[in-house]
């Protein structure tokens, strides 16, 4: 049996006398997708910060590739390949596109004191490499043209993907992404919908939390809900669907209008 | 390669600067390049990483006590003492960083004039090193036999330091050091969620900034060639942030410009006599108000300076390769 790509094993998070995330276990197998679904206040982005490393699970632990990372601060968990994409998109408007992409590989170019200052002063030849990897993966989103704009000039739907392209560019073991369907048309959630299957395809195991139900329902290999801090359901789409449990807690209407 | 040498062609005609000057106006040119090191290092700080610390005039005055009393009183070379002055700063300069790991803005803004204000006070106060308010004369320095006196050997010697200082932030700003600088100015969330060691960023803007201002006091030390503590209080601290926000932040050409504005502005108002600080200060404050970004700010936006790159090698950007798989569609 293959080691899970992530494990998270009987974590809370605990504010005060709050949990905020009660005992939640879940496995991401490689090249699957996972969503996570709960009404507001649920604790899905709880859950996803816990991932990310920016709360600390105060019981359990997380495991990535069967290595503990429940103490480790959010930059080396990005080191370890755990990358996301944020709920409002956040890029830098100072930089460019491909600028802001270069912030996401780099660790690529800060490996080692001395040979980061030679590379900084005189040769630059891992700030060429990462440029080369920025552009595929820009290329691969299909904004390669896109490269030298400033942000603040690009749609609202281009800085989600610049976004998900600073995520991507150094070939994470663990995408995550915070409502990438939020604030988008029918047409880019369909795009969406393909880019996401097309990265599975390729192996890339993705935690996905997202009010587009219909996004959610159509990509995942499987589905975890929360209520509460709690998980209630988990199972594939279909199961999770047909799970009274989650329909008393949290579908209801939307639903109802889903079938 | 032509590109290069285009770059270098303000520094080249720089050194035809001495055929235009008298004694006096080459002083104030030589204070003015001494200002852009300074400044540059602050724009670090300040501008690119938004770190709200206020101790950078006294950490000038760490460098200038450091290579003056360095030559006046242990006897070693200038040209020693030059790097040693901006390594002393550096390490004084973490410690101020220790304070940014926990406190913000404001708070981290007053703990730093403390720690500056006590650091003027040491220089006043530690007379048997620092021989106090009487102040250390620097000896002039000498270079394979070539004596650095008067005003227009000085600027040469201030000139090749200011440049490959420029040249050196430069080098840095556009590596993922200057974009690590302005993530964290921008979004700590953001920065650690991509892999960048934010204490580690933070201490290495604090600790580069400083040797700036190491540099620069050791520069300002062989400008005036006689150095008091006064030199680095809180008046240089205030003129310096002026030049900051003034040229305008988050951009080096911006910090040239506000230093130069600010090392002249007081020597042409010289003739105004009593009216020198008000007119002085009118000034500031109109250019605040009217430019929120600083003349550079203003000049970009008028099409006449262009954004400042982040990286390094655009004529060479790679063309991407075949992607990984067949890109599906474009938002």
């Amino acid at each position: 049996m293959t080691v899970p790509r992530l494990v998270v094993e009987e974590v809370s998070v605990r504010f005060g006398g709050l949990a905020a995330v009660d005992r939640v276990s879940l496995a991401i197998a490689p090249g699957e997708i996972r969503g996570l679904i709960g009404p507001n206040g649920a604790g899905k982005t709880t859950l996803f910060n816990a991932v990310a490393g920016l709360v600390y699970a105060s019981a359990g632990r997380i495991l990535l590739d069967g290595t503990d990372i429940t103490r480790l601060p959010p930059h080396r968990r990005a080191h370890a390949g755990v990358r996301r994409s944020f709920q409002s998109v956040q890029l830098l408007g100072r930089l460019n596109v491909l600028e802001n992409v270069l912030l996401g590989l780099h660790q690529s170019m800060a490996r080692g004191m001395l040979a980061s200052a030679a590379d900084v002063l005189l040769r630059a030849r891992r700030e060429a490499l990462a440029q080369t990897a920025a552009m595929q993966t820009l290329d691969y989103l299909g904004i390669a043209d896109l490269a030298l704009r400033p942000v603040a000039a690009l749609s609202f739907a281009q800085q989600r993907y610049v976004e998900i392209a600073r995520a991507l560019a150094p070939r994470p073991r663990l995408l995550m992404l915070d409502e990438p369907a939020a604030g988008l048309s029918p047409a880019e959630v369909a795009r969406m919908d393909g880019l996401l299957r097309q990265l599975r395809n390729e192996g890339m195991s993705i935690l996905l939390v997202e009010h587009v139900l219909s996004l959610v329902f159509e990509v995942s290999d499987s589905i975890s809900v929360l209520n509460n801090g709690r998980l209630i359901s988990g199972g594939t789409p279909q199961a999770v669907a047909a799970d009274p449990a989650v329909q008393a807690a949290y579908l209801g209407d939307e639903y109802n209008a889903l079938t | 390669m032509r590109r290069r040498i285009l770059a270098l062609l303000p520094w080249l005609a720089l050194c035809a600067v001495p055929l235009l000057t008298n004694g006096y106006s080459q002083y104030i040119i030589n204070l003015i390049l001494v200002n852009v090191t300074v400044i540059t290092g602050l724009n670090f700080l300040l501008g690119y990483a938004g770190q709200f610390s206020f101790s950078h005039a006294a950490l000038m005055g760490i460098g200038a006590y450091t290579a003056a009393l360095l030559s006046a009183r242990v006897g070693i070379s200038f040209w020693i003492g030059l790097p040693l002055a901006g390594v002393a700063s550096a390490a004084i300069g973490l410690l101020a960083a220790i304070s940014a790991m926990r406190l913000k803005r404001v708070y981290l803004a007053l703990v730093t004039v403390a720690f500056a204000e006590l650091l003027v006070w040491v220089l006043n106060n530690w007379r048997a090193v620092t021989l106090g308010t009487d102040g250390v004369n620097l000896p002039v320095p000498s270079l394979f036999g070539w004596d650095v006196d008067g005003d227009k050997r000085v600027f040469y010697v201030v000139l090749a330091c200011t440049a490959t200082m420029w040249w050196l932030a430069r080098r840095i700003l556009e590596s993922h050091i200057g974009r690590a600088f302005i993530a964290i100015r921008e979004n700590e969330i953001l920065a650690q969620c991509n892999g960048i060691n934010v204490p580690l960023t933070k201490s290495l803007v604090f600790a580069m900034s400083a040797f700036y201002a190491g540099i620069g006091g050791a520069l300002f030390a062989l400008v005036l060639g006689f150095i008091v503590p006064a030199s680095f209080g809180l008046l240089t601290l205030v003129t310096q942030f002026s030049a900051v926000v003034l040229g305008g932040p988050l951009n080096l050409a911006g910090g040239a410009i506000g230093a130069l504005l600010l090392t002249a502005l007081p020597e042409v108002l010289r003739d105004f006599q009593g009216l020198q600080e008000v007119i002085y200060g009118v000034v500031l404050i109109v250019c605040v108000v009217v430019m929120p970004g600083g003349i550079a700010g203003l000049l970009q936006h008028l099409g006449v300076l262009p954004a400042e790159a982040l990286a390094r090698h655009w004529r060479r950007l790679p063309t991407p390769a075949a992607p990984p798989s067949a890109a599906d569609g474009t938002p």
